[in-house]
């Protein structure tokens, strides 16, 4: 632990759950008693469709409230509103499954939005953007290998593409808490597989929450697998000990309906 | 088996369904022709052969050739055989033309501004009543009541009550354009507003971006080439509006078909359809090159 220490932040906690629950249509749809998430670890939750990980990613970004329990996410209690929202938010990068890009703006308009929050002012209203923070996007869009694509508009872009932009727009924001839900959804095995290094490489020195199904690219993103199996934590291990069986037994049974009664 | 009892009942019934609503306007459009030809007011005219005939020669030669081949010394005489007036008509039909080019001019203005007044008032409204941006239920149905409003009532009729309002011209023009559009206008911002892609604005809140960030960077790039593309649909659909209002007094070239169809000059209304149709189909060309290039 002391060797960890000398990371910046390492030994912090990046994420810490009590006794969460959380309510969609008047039924809990997730209830965690505990989870501990520190610092600059890697962590991949799977699951089940419907079994409650988008809930949890959308929880740490403050897209979801809970009904109940406390929720600390980079120091910071949730929930959280307004201005004080906004600034945990700069803190925390998303890469989503899909279409997350503005489509009509160019390539490099779209790296250029993960500065915003650290830019206020009219100059972010025109898109007018500082000669700095254009050689930094342009920087990102190279390490992601797009370089050539700076002024293409997103729209024009392929799936794998698309997330290429948005690790480009994770590496402009500099978040310390990145999340990304099934971002390589879509993607065939190549661009899944280059999508996973750019992720692992752009999360290098921040913590990683990643939701993925596909038990080949675990081993990319994650150091930590957290299952969940109808809004509960169903096992929690260091990746090494997750085999396919466990991973099939997870994904075997259909997703059960939460008791009614919480337990308190 | 209960499925395989029902599907062809239901289908049956959809079949029949269809039948009695073509037999509905059936029964309609009997009931129109028999009301007209019940109070004798299904006719064409004493001889509407030669009338189209005459109607026809005359709008052969629209006037604004006579500029070039017309008659220098048109003699009008009495029954009597004295000289009562000679006129140039190559002077009076340049004289018209003159009169012409200012009218376009005034039509065009007229559509223009009416455009621009309409689809401002217009954004609040459209805003108010997008369902997907969530407005104050009241104030979401105040809107669309008024929009409805001012889409269903005609151009003409906004334009007589305004001419009474703020009397002869083309203020009277431009702002029963800018009423009724203004509906128009509504409806089709909200429908811009509903397709907004909800995932760009929500990833844009993500980074941590404050509203004015949000709206400039996700909401406004995506509703922009929407706005301006259904503006100048708009604004091309009031130009052509704008060439009747002068029918009412507001101006512009409406005013020249009134006189020219109450003298039955034909020749001049020839002129004037000629210069409606040019005057429309230059924008339509242009504003589909802007709109194809801005989406």
């Amino acid at each position: 632990m002391s060797g960890d220490r000398l990371k910046v932040g390492a030994g912090d906690t990046a994420i810490e759950l009590r006794d969460l629950a959380c309510m969609a249509g008047g039924r809990t749809v997730l209830a965690v008693e505990r989870l501990r998430i520190a610092a600059g670890e890697r962590v991949a939750i799977v699951g089940a469709n419907g079994a409650g990980k988008s809930t949890l990613l959308r929880l740490f970004s403050g897209f979801a409230t809970p009904a109940a329990g406390d929720v600390q996410v980079l120091g910071r209690r949730l929930p959280l509103h307004g201005a004080e929202l906004r600034t945990l938010r700069a803190e925390v990068g998303q890469v989503l499954q899909g279409l997350h890009l503005v489509q009509r703006l160019t390539v490099l308009d779209n790296v250029l939005i993960g500065a915003l929050a650290r830019r206020p002012g009219w100059r972010g209203w025109l898109r007018w953007h500082r000669g700095g923070d254009i050689a930094e996007a342009e920087a990102a869009l190279a390490r992601v290998g797009l370089a050539a694509l700076a002024d293409a508009r997103a729209d024009t872009l392929s799936g794998g593409e698309r997330q290429k932009v948005a690790i480009a727009r994770l590496l402009m924001q500099r978040p310390r808490l990145i999340l990304a839900d099934e971002p390589t959804a879509a993607l065939d095995p190549r661009a899944a597989a280059e999508v996973c290094a750019l992720l692992a490489g752009a999360a290098r020195g921040a913590t990683l929450v990643t939701v993925l199904h596909n038990p080949a690219l675990l081993p990319l993103l994650a150091d930590r697998v957290i299952a969940i199996k109808a809004g509960r934590i169903d096992f929690d291990l260091p990746v090494a000990q997750v085999e396919p069986t466990t991973l099939a037994a997870l994904y075997r049974q259909a997703p059960e309906t939460m008791p009614a009664a919480m337990p308190a | 088996m209960s499925l395989g009892a029902t599907a062809p009942g239901r289908r049956h019934s959809g079949r029949l369904g269809f039948l009695a609503v073509v037999l509905a306007y059936g029964l309609l459009i009997a009931v129109a022709i028999g009301s007209l030809l019940a109070a004798d007011e299904l006719s064409l005219g004493r001889n509407p052969l030669a009338n189209l005939a005459k109607t026809a020669a005359e709008f052969a030669r629209p006037s604004f050739l006579d500029v070039w081949f017309g008659e220098p010394r048109l003699e009008y005489r009495g029954d009597d055989g004295t000289l009562l007036r000679v006129e140039d008509r190559r002077v009076v039909e340049a004289g018209f033309l003159r009169q012409l080019a200012h009218a376009t001019w005034i039509t065009f203005v007229i559509g223009t501004l009416g455009s621009l007044l309409g689809a401002l008032l217009a954004l609040p409204l459209g805003v108010l009543t997008a369902r997907n941006l969530g407005a104050p239920r009241p104030l979401a149905l105040a809107a669309k009541a008024l929009l409805d409003t001012c889409r269903a009532i005609h151009t003409l009729v906004f334009g007589l009550v305004l001419v009474g309002i703020v009397g002869l011209g083309p203020t009277a023009g431009i702002l029963a354009i800018a009423l009724h559009s203004l509906g128009t206008y509504g409806k089709l911002y909200a429908e811009a507003i509903e397709t907004l892609d909800m995932a760009a604005v929500d990833a844009v809140r993500a980074v941590g971006a404050g509203p004015a960030q949000v709206f400039f960077n996700a909401v406004w790039p995506a509703v922009l080439p929407q706005f301006v593309s259904h503006h100048l649909y708009v604004w091309e659909y009031n130009i052509r509006d704008s060439t009747v209002l002068g029918l009412i007094g507001a101006g512009g070239l409406g005013l020249l078909i009134t006189e020219a169809t109450a003298l039955f000059q034909w020749g001049r209304l020839a002129t004037l359809l000629i210069v409606v149709v040019l005057l429309v189909s230059a924008f339509d060309a242009l504003s589909r090159r802007i709109r194809g290039a801005l989406l």
